[in-house]
């Protein structure tokens, strides 16, 4: 199954109008009233929670409503439906696209990929011994900035099952585990990309089915770090770090938002082809990050002007 | 023993939520919630983890009907007069609730002990 990631999230939110606010302050773009995207077309549709063109909600309430998957071509399409009707409904919408739930219980769909090829370069950086990647003369940061998320990245659900979510995944849709965390997760990345993942899972009770954060993919730790820095300029509240993970080796940066789960933002991620041995460590701090930073308010040595 | 004066019933709508950080510490500890002529006040912190402040931005602790506490993280409602979280990942545990004193000129204050006990 030919599936290249998540093309867009849509949700159904109690607080439309923050919600907006939070993806413009996040850095996607107004494509139409409820659709906010990044460059490469990727990204989330926000609606009110009793918007009566959603899907059903999870008994959680979680404000995910659905997870639109994009693939390769129409023949993608056809196969994954003809694979799931083999034991559900697979419903076609009006756009082409088909809908169903996976063995979880939350709602899939799936769609001629929206994904634009992107042709942009990297963050660039310059060391001893290598060719300098930014040449001479040309400056690395600026205080002028506004966030470009790139790409829709990746989501994680909190499952109750996570043995039954990793074979619904490999199994009907052709996902690959390219690493674990025991008893915790698998994180993994559908056939059509190189990606660490675009799925990871925690394993929870049935309460708590939804969705943990997703994300999407910059430029590189630098814009990761600034564009966060620019969310808490603007009064937002970080979760969790800047850090870099273990697993994936993506830079991250965690923020609580009005959606009910965590955005974040996350750069450099590895690329695995099915060479790849995937890898196991247990839960925790130590496996999570390499390191954590903390942000703290702007600050330089030596105090204010005039003090030596 | 000393107690620390928080300002006033009337500094927070009916309906609304202020963060406080009474030792400067750069994060809010402890919030305050009124509801008509009753506040409610509890440790920010989410039961959930029980190390990460609930809400998205500063004094965003309710959900637009002002009906739940929120916990921007995963979505945990809890009461606003009891703290118990009724729905998301703490489901069944609760905020932990501060007592207040308001005067009779509607001052809000909290003891210093109370600070010190939550570690606010
Ligand atoms: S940390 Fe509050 S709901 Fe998860
Ligand atoms: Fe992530």
């Amino acid at each position: 199954m030919n599936i290249i990631g998540p093309d867009k999230l849509i949700f159904g939110v109690d607080d439309v109008a923050a919600c907006k606010q939070f993806a413009l302050d996040y850095g996607l773009v107004t494509k139409d009233e409820q659709n906010y995207v990044s460059l490469d077309g990727t990204g989330i549709e926000i609606l009110h929670k009793d918007d009566a063109s959603l899907p059903a909600p999870l008994p959680s309430g979680s404000m995910l409503r659905k997870t639109i998957y994009g693939v390769a071509d129409q023949a993608t399409v056809e196969a994954i439906a003809a694979e799931l009707s083999k034991d559900r409904e697979v419903k076609t919408l009006a756009d082409g696209s088909i809908e169903a739930l996976d063995d979880l219980g939350f709602v899939l769909g799936f769609q001629v990929t929206i994904r634009q090829t992107l042709d942009l370069p990297a963050e660039t950086i310059n060391a001893p011994g290598a060719a300098p990647q930014r040449g001479v003369n040309l400056t690395g940061v600026s205080k002028d900035f506004t966030a470009k998320p790139r790409s829709l990245s990746h989501v994680v659900y909190f499952v109750p099952d996570i043995e039954k979510a990793e074979a619904f995944y490999s199994e009907r849709l052709g996902f690959v585990t390219t690493d674990r965390f025991t008893g915790t997760g698998p994180f993994m990345r559908p056939a059509g990309t190189l990606d660490h993942h675009t799925l990871f899972f925690l394993k929870t009770p049935p309460f708590m089915q939804g969705v943990e954060h997703f994300t999407f993919h910059m430029s590189g730790p630098t814009e990761v770090s600034q564009a966060g820095y620019a969310l808490v300029e603007k009064g937002y509240q970080s979760f969790w770090g800047p850090g870099r993970h273990i697993f994936g080796s993506n830079w991250f940066w965690y923020f609580k938002s009005p959606f009910g789960c965590n955005i974040e933002y996350d750069a450099d991620m590895d690329l695995h082809d099915d060479s790849w041995e995937a890898r196991e460590a247990l839960p925790g701090a130590d496996n999570s990050q390499v390191f954590l930073l903390q942000s703290r308010e702007k600050w330089a040595p030596g105090g204010p002007p005039g003090k030596p | 023993m000393g107690k620390l004066w928080l300002g006033n019933v009337s500094d927070i709508a009916d309906g609304q939520a202020k963060g406080f950080d009474p030792n400067h510490s750069g994060s809010d500890t402890f919030f305050i919630v009124r509801q008509g002529n009753e506040l409610f006040a509890y440790v920010d912190i989410c039961p959930h983890y029980n190390d990460t402040s609930l809400p998205w931005k500063r004094h965003h602790y309710l959900d637009s009907a002002s009906d739940y506490i929120v916990c921007a993280a995963h979505g945990a409602l809890f009461e606003i007069n009891n703290g118990d979280c009724v729905q998301g990942p703490c489901k069944g545990q609760k905020l932990s609730k501060i007592p207040l004193e308001v005067s009779s000129q509607q001052e809000i204050w909290i003891s210093l002990t109370t600070i010190k006990e939550f570690n606010l």
